[in-house]
């Protein structure tokens, strides 16, 4: 249950323990100020989405008191303490910590630039607010899946309804209150674009630093399945594959998405990572003998982290596309509640002509247009605070 | 050591050696054409064999749609496959690789073989009946967004800040973010129900009905009535990309030495924005251009599904739902050579506009 996300009391409890790690560490540090915040926002969001949505925000909510905790600490590296006083050797709690910190300090900046730029703070807006709705709306709004017949007008020739005092966004075909779909309808869809994301996200940065620094034989085979992918026409392969594989679950789904959407961030983080080899720390690192692993997570990802996250978002936002789009064509198997569903069985039902149904329609195209506007607004505004070259441009 | 010439240096270097420009690029040219080739050729028939494999892998086969079909009509079982056995010239247990082998000796003689499912159609007929109306509507509404793209883009550019550039940067972006199916709806909604702008029913389809092709006023006009909703559609889904990236590319270069250098040689604005500015913030749009052609064939399934416009991509979503699995191979063909073709024209195109690449001087990854 805690697994789903859904406002649960399994939720709460699940908040509660990982807040402890937050709250604990501000202990640790004496930064209680901030260790409270953190208990308090992990229970908010645990109790909103379950793990999936208390453990991220666990861990960004540890590394900002960490970050905060660390403000005032001497670093070792630029302190005036003379050079023989200094280990160059950490331990792996050391690095564990600075990590942490640097992340921490990274979200505050983040943050703050976020809060001055207008465009991206709506966007961001935008994105909470259909996540907020689809967490905490089950709360306040109960779904109705059953057809309610006895909601038919006199002498109205369908059940459809205009938005009205009691049902704010109207009937649908069934007499089912629209609203209460919307409420449910977007959990599926996002949980799914955000499952097709993460993978297509990981698949892209592991080939593509993969395919950088080892070069030759692995960077050509790479490539090539890359540029076979992209050859591929998605969406009518996509109409093809979605036939092909039964989907019980959101993560076939998902897998399928990711499968199709890893090659152009591949190519993107290839070419970052490419220039990035020939950066002289990461030369000192190869040179070093440190290993490709360790080449890869400390010295290359890091300095990737900003860009990957930016396209995560984009990648989310195609899978929302393509996963909204089989369900318009009736391809994937439907399942309500579903904002696609409803376009889907507007259309069948002759919603598109009917004038008191537009509600019906309306309601479900709005709410994908204004997610998927969110997102790219969130994600262009991310782009520019990461990278300063393009704040004058756009 | 002392054998070495090049320790002289008074040694003249020999004159055949060197050839002359033109040679030399010709020579790059010719082993670089014949190389892209053979890629494009191996990547079409990969992305042939991957797709006849897959095709098949689907669940059902054509044959087992046409019983489930006549069964829901209340035919029994065996009568249901007898029939639908004796409609289709296909065998359904004939073995894959045999399968494979057949439609490869077919194809290198340029036949498609026939469609499936309507027994004596051409798949190089049911093509060419429907590629027309792809290339035309989504083609223009490529071409459409692009040209207005590129001048809404340096225009903003050049005024910069203007209350022209900010309301139009905000249309832009939200364009640019909203899926091109969403606004098909909305125009179908807003315009064809609740506005009444038009009737939907009288817009499906290619042209009206009962009008004789030709350079008729009649049906010029009758095609650009039904070609105006998806054409609106596709520049409107895409415009917004154009206009944005045009933007950031013609302020990138607005920034360029060689423009303040122009400027202080005397030249006149106009010249600059024209041959200096445009000419090269236009470099990395023109291959985005090239590229996005070949997704022109592929055409928009949805979009096209969504209007009933009689395109491929709409034919493509037919044979996928009756299993017609040769259609659905040609289809896969077309789409996929036009890719392949639009690539190597992205890079033909790359090199002749921009010299450090044809020359082989730049770098490129």
């Amino acid at each position: 249950m805690g697994l789903d996300a859904v406002a649960s009391p399994t939720g709460l409890v699940i908040g509660f323990v990982l807040g402890l790690i937050p709250l604990l560490v501000g202990w640790r540090y004496r930064q209680w100020k901030w260790g409270v915040i953190g208990w308090l926002v992990c229970l908010f969001s645990s109790f909103g989405c379950g793990l999936i949505g208390g453990l991220p925000v666990a861990v960004l909510a540890t590394s900002l008191v960490i970050s905060y905790a660390f403000a005032t600490r001497e670093d070792p590296y630029t302190s005036q303490a003379s050079l023989d006083e200094v280990t160059f050797d950490e331990t792996w709690q050391e690095y564990l910590l600075r990590q942490m910190a640097a992340l921490g300090h990274g979200v505050r900046t983040s943050a703050r630039m976020l809060a001055r730029n207008k465009v991206g703070f709506i966007g961001f807006a935008g994105v909470m607010f259909f996540v907020l709705m689809s967490a905490f709306g089950p709360l306040f709004i109960e779904y109705e899946g059953e057809a309610n017949f006895s909601r038919r007008q006199p002498g109205a020739s369908s059940l459809f309804q205009p938005p009205s005092a009691e049902f704010p966004l109207g009937l649908d075909w069934q007499g089912r209150s629209v609203l209460s779909h919307i409420v449910y309808g977007g959990r599926t869809l996002i949980l799914t674009s955000i499952q097709a994301g993460l993978i297509a996200t990981v698949i892209a940065v592991a080939l593509g630093s993969l395919a950088a620094l080892l070069g030759g034989f692995v960077d050509q085979a790479i490539s090539f399945l890359g540029n076979f992918v992209l050859t591929i026409p998605q969406f009518p392969l996509l109409l093809v594959l979605a036939s092909l594989i039964s989907f019980n679950s959101s993560l076939g789904l998902a897998l399928l998405f990711a499968a199709l959407n890893w090659p152009a961030l591949m190519r993107a983080v290839r070419a970052q990572a490419l220039s990035l080899r020939k950066r002289d720390y990461v030369e000192a690192a190869v040179a070093l003998d440190l290993g490709l692993g360790h080449v890869i997570m400390r010295e290359v990802f890091p300095n990737m982290v900003s860009y990957i996250a930016v396209n995560f978002i984009f990648s989310v936002r195609s899978a929302m596309y393509a996963l909204v789009g089989l369900v318009v064509l009736g391809i994937v198997p439907l399942s309500e509640p579903d904002w696609g569903v409803m376009i889907f069985m507007g259309r069948q039902q002759g919603a598109l002509f009917n004038p008191a149904a537009a509600s019906m329609l309306l309601s479900p195209i709005i709410a994908i247009a204004v997610f998927q506007l969110s997102l790219v607004l969130f994600a262009r505004s991310l782009e520019e605070i990461f990278n300063p070259r393009l704040r004058s441009g756009v | 050591m002392s054998t070495v010439p090049a320790q002289s240096p008074t040694t003249p270097v020999p004159m055949a050696v060197i050839k002359p420009w033109h040679t030399r690029l010709r020579e790059r040219l010719f082993g670089y054409a014949i190389r892209v080739i053979l890629q494009g050729l191996i990547t079409v028939w990969a992305v042939t064999t991957f797709t006849f494999f897959l095709i098949r892998l689907m669940p059902g086969n054509p044959v087992d749609i046409k019983i489930d079909q006549l069964m829901q009509q209340g035919i029994p079982y065996e009568i249901a496959r007898n029939q639908a056995m004796g409609l289709f010239a296909f065998n359904p247990d004939e073995p894959l690789p045999v399968q494979y082998l057949a439609y490869l000796g077919n194809l290198l003689r340029f036949d498609l073989g026939n469609s499936i499912t309507n027994p004596g159609v051409r798949v190089i007929d049911q093509i060419a009946a429907f590629l027309p109306w792809t290339l035309f509507s989504v083609g223009s509404g490529l071409l459409i967004s692009f040209a207005l793209g590129v001048t809404l883009g340096t225009a903003m550019a050049y005024w910069r800040g203007s209350v022209f550039d900010n309301v139009l940067t905000a249309i832009a972006s939200i364009l640019y973010g909203i899926p091109d199916y969403i606004i098909a709806l909305l125009l179908l909604i807003v315009g064809g129900v609740q506005l009444r702008l038009f009737q939907i029913g009288e817009l499906r389809g290619a042209v009206d009905p009962g009008i004789a092709p030709g350079l008729t006023l009649e049906y010029i006009g009758s095609v650009l009535k039904h070609a105006l909703l998806p054409v609106s559609t596709y520049v409107l889904a895409s415009v917004g990309g154009w206009i944005l990236t045009m933007k950031s590319s013609t302020i990138a270069t607005l920034g360029e030495d060689y423009i303040a250098v122009a400027k202080a040689r005397g030249l006149p604005e106009r010249r600059i924005l024209t041959a200096y500015v445009a000419r090269n913030a236009m470099l990395p749009l023109v291959t985005r251009l090239a590229i996005s052609i070949g997704f022109v064939v592929g055409g928009s399934v949805i979009v096209e599904e969504l209007f009933q416009y009689p395109g491929l991509g709409r034919s493509l979503l037919r044979a996928i739902n009756s299993r017609d699995y040769t259609t659905m191979q040609g289809i896969f063909l077309v789409i996929s050579i036009s890719v392949v073709v639009s690539n190597m024209l992205a890079d033909l195109m790359m090199g002749w506009l921009d010299p450090r690449i044809r020359l082989g001087k730049g770098h490129r990854d």
